[in-house]
């Protein structure tokens, strides 16, 4: 007799009513992040009108700590959950836009500093993630995930290799959990360090870019410490992204090697489909902006622009972080994500501190 | 496989990613920058 397997009909969710999903998730994340905003600009006026010591906090800051308050104390009703995931498509389209503030010889003198470190903070972490996955006794796929996510570009670079190297669904969610929990801990704790430390707004820009995972975070951390940073952030972790592809085809061809993955047939086409595809939105502005395609008052729109969809996506980290969720992960993942991480920041801070020295920033 | 899965994978092959959907709208509203009709953007 043959097996007779009744699959359900999936209905296609029309374009009109995945539009419609995505709105009030949408409006809560501009809410948000408005919020952070006006709290910005009212609680330090308050707080001189009252002769109050208070410290001026950006809006990136409030709007993050305000999402984190919603999401860890009320939680995020479902109906907003389709639109709060929106925040990595506000992201994109801000660095995109935000490619109308650099000129193209600013991007190739910085880029290639960025790239060289970019180079060596890939080599170093992945050999040190895999060392102490190893040494953890963690499962060498677990490792892996682990290994992309804190080398070349959290959560988009664990999503990428996961497909390729056919990994368990359970080892990417610990990766993942692990990854926006360190990445939550870095807004806090980078701007502090760098301020100790003194650091320039170019140098603490390239150790945020290197040192923070997620784009968010990494985009995020660098505004925290000022706009320069913020900015310079943005280009050195957009070069860590553009590396994904190549990190991501050297692991999958290790894994089939071991006859755990398929093998990769057409290896242009796979970098090509990996790469992220923003960046080359982010180059094409800036070349414009280079040849003067925009003025003055269009590059500082759309600049305005770029903050704005940045405004969303510093919301969306906030909202989207639920630390009783990331515990349910366990702790050895987070252990071994927690140590490299630390590592890591530390092994990057020497770096763009030789750098700095070097280069006279 | 199914004709209608076959459908799907074909049509999805044509589906753009997140990343492209965030090139495109980044780039039109620089065009509507560009040629005026966006004109100032408060901050």
């Amino acid at each position: 007799m043959a097996n007779v397997v009744t699959v359900p009909r999936v209905r296609p969710v029309q374009p009109a009513l995945r539009f419609l999903r995505v709105i009030p998730g949408v409006l809560l994340l501009a809410a948000v992040g408005y919020a952070g905003k006006l709290l910005e600009q009212n609680v330090s006026a308050y707080a001189k009108a009252h002769h109050w010591t208070f410290p001026n906090i950006e809006y990136v800051l409030w709007a993050i700590v305000l999402g984190l308050l919603i999401s860890n104390i009320i939680g995020v009703p479902e109906i907003f959950r389709t639109g709060v995931a929106t925040y990595e498509f506000w992201l994109k389209a801000g660095i995109v836009l935000l490619g109308a503030r650099f000129l193209l010889g600013d991007i190739l003198k910085l880029g290639g500093v960025s790239l060289v470190l970019v180079a060596i903070e890939i080599v170093g972490s992945l050999a040190f993630m895999t060392f102490l996955g190893r040494l953890f006794k963690l499962k060498p796929k677990l490792t892996t995930l682990l290994a992309v996510g804190s080398a070349v570009c959290g959560v988009s670079a664990i999503i990428a290799t996961k497909g390729a190297i056919e990994a368990d669904d359970e080892d990417s969610s610990f990766s993942i959990a692990a990854i926006l929990a360190l990445g939550a801990l870095a807004l806090f704790t980078f701007p502090v360090i760098g301020h100790l430390l003194h650091l320039s707004d170019r140098a603490y820009g390239l150790w945020a870019g290197l040192g923070v995972d997620n784009t968010a975070e990494a985009t995020a951390a660098g505004a925290l410490y000022s706009d320069a940073a913020g900015k310079l952030a943005v280009l050195v972790k957009s070069t860590r992204n553009a590396m994904i592809g190549f990190v991501v085809l050297a692991y999958a061809i290790y894994w089939a090697s071991k006859g755990q993955a398929r093998a990769v047939g057409n290896k242009a086409a796979f970098l090509w489909q990996k790469f992220p595809k923003f960046v080359l939105g982010f180059l094409l502005i800036s070349v414009l902006a280079t040849y003067h395609f925009f003025n003055k008052e269009q590059v500082g729109a759309l600049a305005n622009l770029s903050r704005w969809a940045f405004l969303l996506t510093f919301a969306g980290v906030g909202l989207r972080t639920n630390f009783s969720e990331m515990r349910k992960q366990g702790l050895r993942p987070f252990a071994v994500g927690a140590i490299g991480e630390v590592a890591i920041a530390g092994f990057t801070l020497v770096l763009v501190y030789g750098a700095s020295k070097i280069f006279g920033w | 496989m199914s004709a209608e899965v076959a459908a799907g994978k074909t049509g999805s092959r044509w589906k753009l990613s997140l990343d492209t959907w965030a090139v495109v709208v980044a780039l039109l509203l620089a065009l509507l920058v560009r040629t005026g009709v966006l004109k100032h953007i408060p901050w």
